[in-house]
């Protein structure tokens, strides 16, 4: 017997902390039909109960290798298919269709959930420490006073090499010089602060008066010579969940803010799904969302189609100690904190 | 010499509000500090410890000693005759007092493992309590061995006894001293040991834990150890990768320092090497070291070192700064 039976969670990536909350899906995504999702690495079958709440099992009766995911759900129970094995929200098998008493042990592992409306955030990692670490807030993507759009998708690149390119925003201008805003122009960039703590790495730079992009000057409904002073913000809040800020202060004082939320939840070495979203406090409506979700649609498309080619090259020729340069300060902090819970869960013994 | 590099790394400080202020022992007194601005404060696992900014530039390290699953930080602080004026400048804090706080950080980290002896020494408790409570949530195998002056000077004994029989609490006024050998006699490849608490009993610790499987030790010091100078301290070079830019660093001075003179930001805080906040990436050279906090283990790794105190064994030491 290889295994186990009840299909306990085992690490299954090298690099990532499991012991971590990671957005499995959207809130809405999850429903009275079952959903399946990869959570790093580990096969998980969402839905909800009839009374809405949110469950994640893993994704694999214990009978037969089926997919719970493929299977109904009846009451508050899903049911395996092929198998007809009953499983309620516990993970516990509750009935078998061939005989009377369930076997012993039958169960299969409950994921510890979190629900806030926006994402369903399931811990892979060791069940009884989730009530001992709080969830990331996305509060903004709830708040009537932003208005947000976005999209979800799989990434053919580590979550460490798609945070090593949060944490630079030097990038953009080279890969969508369209969208750069005119504020990242030639030249060093003005002073990053970089802020930590014992989990979390934020940064910050202010940028002099800079004209705007002409799409920005668009949306902003300003003239497009308009200088006016930018902040750029960005924190690894989690292992699962990167912000970027952008914003401007306005003529009268006011501010324009951008918020970029990236939910990222590797689904296996090497692959992340990734959920972005772009919220902004001003121009709200379906107008200046006609000018932006193209834009960002095709930044962020060229993004991953970076990051997946540095992933190819990192796969093929493989990891090299790469030339630092001032800009990677927030990267290696965050690359320190991801070293370190990552070496803290694996342990040195057995 | 280049440009500074235009890069400033600090560790995060906000104020806190001194909640509930409450003695939970002799000379003990624990603090709830909680945010100022309704945020709540920076997430944090068992070992970590906060500084305190106190008045006259004083700054002092204490170990968070609540639960993860709080939204405040507690801190529980002894008064010390001999205090460097640390614990009298906490002690005079008052309910609704504001304080500055620096962190977290954390040097003392629980590393998983399937069983864990925890050793503490009076005060040195603290930085345990969430660890022990870390791992009787994740199942682990565990054992506290708790020796203090007298039973009414030792703190959390209340909360202690909900784990009944993983507890030893030793009193020295009733059982005398913890005895070492029969807790830390028998090495063990599956166990783990964290220790916090006085001098003496972090040597006797260590001492006794060298027939142990190396990195089986981990402990917390709250003053620096004495280290042994094998010769008069020479001058290397160090390259500062990132920024580009060769320093020599002087036998007087350190490479904290140095690197803080040519205009590069780092990060650092008891300038003694016992906090870990100057840690560094090594990519290249020997180092020669000299703080608190990396285990033999760690030291002989060479991929990094505490800047403000430890030196180079050769002519150049090339650093991810």
């Amino acid at each position: 017997m290889t295994g186990t039976p009840s299909g306990t969670p085992q690490r299954r990536l090298a690099d990532v902390p499991h012991d971590a909350w990671y957005a499995a899906a959207l809130s809405d995504e999850v429903g009275r039909t079952p959903l399946a999702r990869t959570v790093l690495g580990q096969r998980v079958a969402l839905y909800r109960t009839r009374s809405g709440t949110a469950v994640a099992l893993a994704d694999r009766c214990v009978h037969a290798p089926v997919a719970l995911s493929a299977g109904r759900i009846d009451d508050d129970d899903v049911i395996a298919p092929y198998t007809g094995f009953r499983y309620a929200p516990s993970g516990q098998c509750t009935a078998v269709p061939t005989q009377d008493h369930v076997p012993y042990g039958a169960h299969v592992h409950a994921y510890p959930v979190h629900e806030d409306g926006s994402f369903v955030w399931v811990w892979p990692g060791r069940p009884s420490l989730a009530a001992l670490r709080r969830p990331p807030a996305t509060d903004w993507l709830r708040d009537p006073a932003w208005t947000t759009f976005g999209l979800e998708w799989e990434t053919a690149a580590s979550v460490r090499v798609m945070q090593g390119n949060f944490a630079d925003i030097t990038h953009v201008r080279h890969v969508d010089p369209e969208i750069a805003p005119p504020a990242l122009g030639d030249g060093p960039p003005p002073l990053l602060e970089v802020e930590v703590t014992e989990t979390s790495v934020s940064f910050w730079r202010d940028f002099p008066p800079a004209p705007m992009s002409p799409w920005q000057s668009l949306v902003m409904g300003l003239p497009g010579d308009q200088r006016l002073p930018h902040r750029e913000e960005g924190e690894f809040v989690s292992p699962g969940l990167w912000v970027d800020r952008w914003t401007t202060t306005l003529g009268d004082g006011g501010t324009a803010r951008w918020v970029f939320t990236h939910a990222l939840t590797p689904t296996g070495e090497g692959t992340t799904r990734h959920v972005w979203r772009v919220s902004r406090d001003f121009a709200p409506g379906p107008a200046a969302d006609g000018t932006l979700v193209p834009q960002f649609t095709r930044y962020y498309a060229r993004v991953r189609r970076q990051l997946e080619d540095m992933q190819r090259i990192l796969d093929e020729d493989g990891a090299r100690t790469p030339v630092f340069v001032a800009a990677d300060a927030a990267a290696t902090q965050v690359r320190r904190i991801m070293d370190r819970l990552v070496a803290d869960e694996v342990g040195r013994r057995d | 010499m280049s440009e500074p590099t235009p890069t400033h790394v600090s560790e995060r400080e906000c104020d806190v509000v001194v909640r509930t202020r409450r003695l939970v022992a002799e000379d003990v007194v624990e603090l709830t500090l909680e945010s100022t601005d309704g945020h709540p404060l920076p997430a944090w696992t068992p070992g970590a410890h906060v500084d305190l900014i106190l008045d006259d530039g004083l700054v002092r390290q204490y170990s968070l000693c609540s639960s993860l699953s709080d939204d405040t930080y507690r801190i529980a602080v002894l008064r010390t005759p001999d205090s460097r004026g640390g614990s009298s400048a906490v002690h005079a804090l008052t309910e609704g007092a504001t304080v500055r706080i620096r962190g977290p950080r954390n040097n003392f980290p629980l590393e998983r493992s399937p069983r864990y002896l925890f050793v503490a020494g009076g005060i040195g408790i603290t930085p345990l309590m969430p660890m022990i409570e870390e791992a009787a949530a994740s199942g682990a195998d565990w054992q506290l061995h708790y020796g203090g002056r007298s039973r009414s000077s030792m703190a959390f004994l209340d909360a202690l006894e909900q784990h009944g029989e993983r507890v030893h609490v030793v009193p020295q006024d009733e059982q005398g001293i913890l005895d070492l050998e029969s807790i830390l006699g028998s090495p063990d490849g599956r166990t783990t040991v964290y220790c916090c608490g006085p001098a003496p009993l972090l040597a006797a610790v260590e001492e006794r834990c060298h027939s142990w499987p190396p990195g089986s030790l981990h402990l917390e010091r709250f003053t620096a150890k004495e280290v042994v100078r094998e010769s008069a301290d020479a001058t290397f070079d160090v390259v500062l990768q990132r920024s580009g830019i060769t320093l020599t660093v002087g036998a007087e001075t350190s490479v904290f320092d140095a690197v803080r003179a040519a205009g590069v930001s780092v990060l650092g805080s008891c300038l003694e090497g016992i906090c870990g906040t100057c840690e560094t990436s090594v990519l290249e050279g020997e180092v020669d070291h000299r703080d608190s906090v990396l285990d033999e283990e760690e030291q002989e790794a060479m991929d990094t070192m505490m800047i403000c105190v430890s030196r180079c064994r050769g002519d150049q030491l090339v650093l991810d700064l």
